[in-house]
């Protein structure tokens, strides 16, 4: 089923935060940001900017009029810097005009004098000087040193992945509107309303039914816009003070520069088997460069510590964490969430044991797979287990080994091209892992005239998470499709929404919409069950037509609901869902985190050209297990969306910074995948026949799990090197064609 | 005063000639559908149709990035934002982008509906390959691209198979014929010729003034200064012969207003030069060769500029022209250090002259960027050879990135020239080159990497043209 809101992207109708226009007066607020990675401001001069043409106003952290924070895990981060600056895109004040050029204008007049101090951006190094959010996280599972003596083959060595830039093609941004009685509509580019109507409110200093928070949908958002709200307040505390509509759009630079991005991690790990190629033991540390602020940084560390092990069984683990605090831009969520960071790490050290022992990786990796029962070191045991269904589909459809096998071949026989072939397996538990937040509700309206209002705290931003809702809905009801309307996303009909993140915007809002769906089918049949003197069990609404004791009957679902109306029967519920089961001890590091685990297999080949270093990636197969879905087209995009990502941040999606945490990359240098960097064949499968107990529909969640496949592409690459040569060190990733052509080509 | 036609309206406007199209259309016509993605050209949001009145009254179109086309540039033509497709009815670009799911959020769409719409007014074919290139410069961080490279796919099967049928001469009129565009596209032609609209002279233009001809650079690295500059846009001079490519006297004239686009597709260059064709998809994206020029990218003057290391390998000389006199440089003498070059204030490039080869030559073009296309070299080379498929009798290697300016390696040819085509004397050339280049560290690469990587690029010219003469396991060996 089609998702009737492309009908209109394709005719430029879908609006979009830059896009409203039909307000009058809107003001334009641009971010003056810190030009070093960190300092003392000694002097901040906003006196020649104020005055400039067309300008409004000119904020500093003087002006906020509640808390100058933003910081919702750790309160850490100003809205506007106080007396130092942390890294460089740090907000310090905001330029508020007439006109977006105006307020450019003024930007450029603003003097500031500020004391540089030494930064850091390496993780490492912040550790070393116990620069860290929170202490070391550490989990120790089955017997974690005595284990070492038993391993035959040991392998040890260091995993680092760089930073990755959403580059969502909507930037940050949005439009607020004081009204009466001195409330804020905020309509923002947000997967948060709840939590940018909480930290708005205490900006404000307001309660926070003063702060309505409206969203539309997002162009695109993939977890970059879930946490800080910096923009949005912004534009609410100028529109609040000067009591005109406030506009904040980032462009696409002041993006780049200054918005949250996938953690860099430098992970050390040591890895342990048996003489069968058995897994005995991994020891990991990862060190997440976190940035300048925690922002979500915790949560991300949290999911990565969970996900140590990936898809394999690993009898004894010792897995630690560490928050490193550093002078680069705080990084945020982003797609996956600290998992892809921990794949990385495990696949890596699979890749040199197999090295070590001279085998492809996968034969390791399929001996290793999860089963059902088994436990992952933090208690939970697989359930459901679809790891090795998953492998053995794909196989059925591609025959790994003769894959395998062919490329061995085409190596020796060529010398300008390498082919390079790795196998992904993919197992994600879905949940968020502050279990609280596994909460959503949904507000369900049928009109008199048979239509329906459904909101939810659903955030749509393209996943399509609003026609799931409308179809979760019309299925229960047993109506058309036609008849449902899936609102905006509004904080004042759904109150203390969970932000759409963590995979779970389906799952939790749709069984919230479907509960209240269920207590409102309960009613009406309560209705026809009078008109028809039968007990209410024996109706049923069938294709909006009412069924008595099993016999159609001349009742249409317009009718029974027009009758319930004069029936004086409530036509509105509200229904509230949170995911049971769930329990995790933070202090034992232990229990159910995950409502259910999502699993997958991919077969990555690329193609290696041995002069230049660089590489083409010629194929993705895939078997993706997504329970029973509820939109296959749906998550047909997704699978794809999320593969195609990771194979940006495996390769060519190269974020730098210097020594110091300047970033050097800029627009026209950060290079995310175009339509003919997609493989060739890309192959996509649902796994079949894998309904899923624990959500909605049986479904799974589909929006992170599959972004895990794209990070094989980094080890097809290492394959293709390695068949060049074997005496080096595994290159950081992204593996950019530079890296690879050092790889080939460097001494050593 | 600027005049020109937005999807069905006749627009005066007085505005400053120096903005882009981009915020022309969003915020003075409100026409929103038009996406500001990145306002560099990476991202093709904001793509847009520009449709320009040809001698025979016809409308030729193309697709542009709005953000960087001055409003200057549209004076007298026709503007197509994605609402001028009027969908009271879907198009059947906006048919194959829904069928397939080819849009998600829904930010790109408007940018990749005008791109396939360009992809059915240009291509000759309707060939895949052909929607595929069209699609270079549109950037979608939804979908992946499967479900839009199947959209693509949809189009070309589709149009093929009515081509097949007949197809009339006037490719606006089939596709109005067809439903891809609105019927009131018919009237756009003579509303055009009927538009008062001055063409400026060659004389106008001095030192005074700025000559804009794409745009694609200035309007990256100073938009807002050049609102307060006096503007000439180079589309707009008289002279027919600066947007002509043109065979003569043994020579391939180009004119200083010709577009990276018309050289890739020009029926001569297929005849001289045919690997240039796919060579130069690898120089931005469709929606920018549409309107960058080549000579705005030898002005340009980057180190690394793709269009003139291809030019300096061919042996390139400038026509420069000042009112009415005109000088000669070759190009390799063009460049004085970085950014620095041989050109006057008011003069301009007028046109750009390549000796013909003969049958004895050979050319390739070597690029290494991160990303293959739309993007920006670490690394590029083109060579020229005459050959009697033996010895090496006259060569030229240009290369970029590895020096303040687009280099030409006489060294390499002095010492390769009247030598056997061996992999000896290619490791020996090798050798040479690496002695003489000192690239730099900067964002495109180490200079340990481009040194390394031009030298390959050396090895890779040979190994492409004398596969059979070129041992590669003894050269890297
Ligand atoms: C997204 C993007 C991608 C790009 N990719 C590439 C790439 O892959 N390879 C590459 O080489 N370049 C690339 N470029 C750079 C740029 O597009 C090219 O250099 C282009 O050819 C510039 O041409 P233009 O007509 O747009 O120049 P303009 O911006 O119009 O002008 C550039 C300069 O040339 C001068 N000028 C123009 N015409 C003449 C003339 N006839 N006589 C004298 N002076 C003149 C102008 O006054 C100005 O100083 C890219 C740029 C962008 C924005
Ligand atoms: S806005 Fe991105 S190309 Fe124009
Ligand atoms: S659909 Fe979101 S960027 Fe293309």
């Amino acid at each position: 089923m089609k998702n009737s809101d492309m009908l209109m992207h394709i005719k430029g109708k879908s609006v979009f935060i830059d896009d409203i226009r039909d307000i009058a007066n809107i003001h334009h607020g641009v971010i003056f940001t810190s030009p070093v990675p960190k300092g003392i401001i000694k002097k901040l001069d906003v006196k020649k900017a104020e005055q400039a043409d067309g300008v409004a106003a000119v904020f500093t952290y003087k002006d906020v009029p509640g808390e100058n924070q933003i910081g919702h895990i750790i309160q850490d981060q100003p809205l506007l810097a106080e007396d130092s600056v942390n890294f460089v895109g740090d907000p310090i004040a905001l330029v508020v005009a007439e006109t977006r050029r105006q307020a450019d204008n003024a930007l450029k007049l603003i003097e500031i004098e500020i004391e540089e101090l030494e930064p850091v951006s390496d993780p490492r190094e912040a550790y070393g000087k116990g620069e860290l959010l929170v202490p070391p996280r550490l989990m120790c599972f089955g017997e974690t040193d005595e284990v070492w003596d038993k391993c035959e083959t040991i392998v040890e060595g260091t995993a680092e992945s760089g930073a990755q830039e959403h580059f969502y093609l909507e930037t940050q941004g949005a439009l607020s509107l004081p009204i009466e009685d001195g409330k804020v509509k905020v309509f923002a580019s947000s997967q948060a309303p709840g939590g940018f109507q909480h930290t708005i409110a205490e900006v404000l200093g307001v309660p926070m039914h003063l702060v309505e928070i409206d969203i539309k949908r997002l162009g695109g958002a993939f977890g970059g816009k879930e946490s800080c709200a910096t923009w949005a307040a912004l534009s609410a505390m100028a529109a609040k003070i000067l009591d005109v509509p406030v506009k904040v759009v980032l462009n696409r630079k002041e993006d780049i520069q200054n918005s949250p991005k996938r953690h860099p991690y430098i992970t050390d790990y040591k890895l342990g088997l048996d003489s069968e190629g058995k897994i005995l033991a991994y020891e990991v540390m990862l060190y997440q460069n976190s940035g300048a602020y925690a922002d979500i940084s915790l949560p991300v560390l949290e999911r990565s510590f969970l996900h140590a092990v990936s898809s394999y069984k690993i009898p004894n683990a010792k897995i630690r964490t560490a928050a490193c605090r550093t002078n680069i831009v705080p990084n945020g969520a982003f797609r996956g969430f600290g998992v892809p960071q921990s794949v990385f790490a495990i696949e890596s050290a699979i890749f040199k044991a197999a090295e070590v022992l001279g085998l492809h990786p996968s034969e390791l990796q399929k001996k290793n797979l999860i089963h059902e029962a088994d436990p992952f070191p933090y208690g939970m045991a697989a359930e459901n287990c679809n790891a090795e269904k998953c492998w053995n589909s794909l196989d059925s459809k591609y025959n790994i080994e003769n894959r395998i096998e062919y490329v061995k071949e085409y190596n020796e026989k060529n010398v300008l091209t390498k082919k390079g072939i790795a196998v992904q397996p993919v197992c994600f538990g879905v949940s968020f892992t502050q279990t609280a937040l596994n909460q959503a509700g949904a507000l369900v309206h049928i009109y008199t005239d048979g239509s329906l209002s459904v909101s939810t705290g659903a955030v749509e931003m393209g996943q399509g998470v609003n026609l799931k809702i409308a179809q979760i809905a019309a299925e229960e009801l047993s109506v058309d499709l036609k008849r449902i309307k899936v609102e905006t996303t509004n904080t004042t009909r759904v109150a203390n929404a969970s932000p759409t993140a963590a995979s779970t915007g389906a799952d939790l809002n749709g069984m919230a919409a479907k509960m209240a769906c269920s207590e409102l089918l309960k009613r009406l049949k309560k209705v026809a069950a009078e008109i028809f003197s039968v007990k209410r069990e024996k109706i049923e609404i069938r294709d909006e037509t009412v069924y008595a004791g099993g016999r159609e009957t001349d009742i249409t679902w317009e009718k029974l609901v027009n009758t319930a109306y004069w029936e004086k029967t409530d036509l509105s519920c509200h229904a509230f869902y949170a995911t049971p089961l769930l329990k995790f001890d933070r202090d034992k590091e232990w229990g159910r985190p995950f409502a259910y685990h999502a699993y997958g297999t991919s077969l990555i080949e690329v193609t290696l050209d041995c002069i230049k270093g660089t590489y083409k990636i010629d194929s993705v197969d895939l078997v993706h297990d997504v329970g029973n879905s509820i939109n296959e087209e749906l998550d047909e995009g997704q699978i794809e969306g999320a593969v195609v990502q990771a194979l940006g941040w495996s390769t060519i999606e190269n974020m730098v910074f210097d020594e110091k945490g300047n970033m050097l990359t800029s627009t026209n240098s950060y290079k995310v995948p175009d339509i003919k960097f997609l493989p060739e064949k890309f192959n996509v499968h649902f796994l079949e026949n894998a309904p899923n107990p624990y959500a909605v529909s049986n479904s799974k969640a589909v929006g992170e799990p599959p972004l895990i496949h794209g990070c094989g592409a980094y080890f097809a690459i290492l394959n293709a090197l390695t068949a060049v040569r074997k005496d080096k060190e595994m290159p950081s990733l992204p593996l950019t064609p530079e890296k690879a052509f050092m790889y080939i080509y460097e001494k050593e | 005063m600027i005049s020109c036609i937005v999807n069905n309206k006749t627009v005066e406007t007085g505005v400053n000639p120096g903005i882009s199209v981009l915020e022309f259309v969003r915020e003075e016509l409100n026409l929103t559908g038009t996406k500001e993605g990145c306002k560099e050209g990476e991202c093709g949001a904001c793509t847009v149709l520009v449709g320009e009145l040809h001698e025979n009254g016809t409308v030729k179109y193309k697709a542009c990035a709005s953000c960087l086309l001055p409003l200057g540039e549209i004076d007298g033509r026709h503007i197509v934002t994605v609402e001028g497709l009027d969908s009271s009815l879907l198009r059947p670009v906006q048919k194959a982008v829904f069928n397939n799911n080819a849009s998600q959020c829904g930010f790109c769409t408007p940018g990749i509906v005008l791109s396939l719409t360009g992809f059915l007014l240009t291509s000759e074919s309707f060939g895949f390959n052909d929607a595929l290139d069209a699609l270079d410069g549109n950037i979608c961080r939804c979908t992946g691209y499967a479900s839009i490279r199947k959209a693509a796919e949809e189009l070309s099967i589709i149009f093929k198979d009515k081509k097949g049928s007949v197809e009339k001469e006037n490719r606006v009129e089939q596709l109005i014929d067809w439903e891809v565009l609105p019927e009131y596209f018919r009237s756009i032609g003579g509303r055009l010729e009927n538009m008062i609209y001055s063409p400026s002279n060659i004389s106008m233009f001095n030192e005074n003034k700025v000559l804009i001809a794409g745009g694609t650079d200035l309007l990256v690295q100073k938009p807002e200064g050049l609102l307060a500059e006096d503007l000439v846009f180079a589309s707009k001079l008289d002279s027919i012969e600066l947007k002509q490519i043109k065979e003569a006297n043994e020579y391939l004239h180009i004119g200083g207003a010709v577009t990276v686009e018309q050289l890739r597709k020009s029926e001569i260059i297929h005849k001289y030069f045919p690997s240039l064709e796919n060579d130069l998809l690898l120089v931005s994206s469709t929606v920018m060769r549409n309107c960058a020029t080549v000579a705005g990218n030898i002005v340009n003057a980057s180190p690394i500029g793709d269009i003139t290391i291809i030019l300096l390998a061919l042996n390139t000389r400038l026509i420069l022209r000042k009112d009415h006199s005109r000088r000669e440089v070759m190009l390799d003498k063009f460049y004085k250090g970085y950014k620095l070059m041989d050109i006057g204030g008011g003069e301009i490039i007028e046109k750009i002259v390549i000796p013909l080869p003969d049958e004895t030559s050979l050319f390739n073009f070597e690029k290494v960027s991160n990303r293959k296309y739309l993007d920006i070299a670490s690394c590029n080379s083109a060579v020229s050879i005459k050959t009697d498929n033996k010895t090496v009798q006259e060569i030229t290697v240009s290369v970029g990135g590895v020096a303040p300016v687009p280099l030409l390696q006489n060294e390499v040819g002095k010492f390769l020239k009247g030598k056997n085509i061996s992999t000896e004397n290619l490791i020996e050339a090798g050798k040479i080159l690496t002695s003489k280049i000192s690239p730099i560290d900067d964002i495109r690469g180490t200079a340990e990497y481009k040194k390394l990587l031009t030298r390959q690029l050396l090895y890779s010219h040979f190994v492409k043209l004398f596969p059979d003469k070129i041992k590669y396991e003894e050269v890297a060996g």
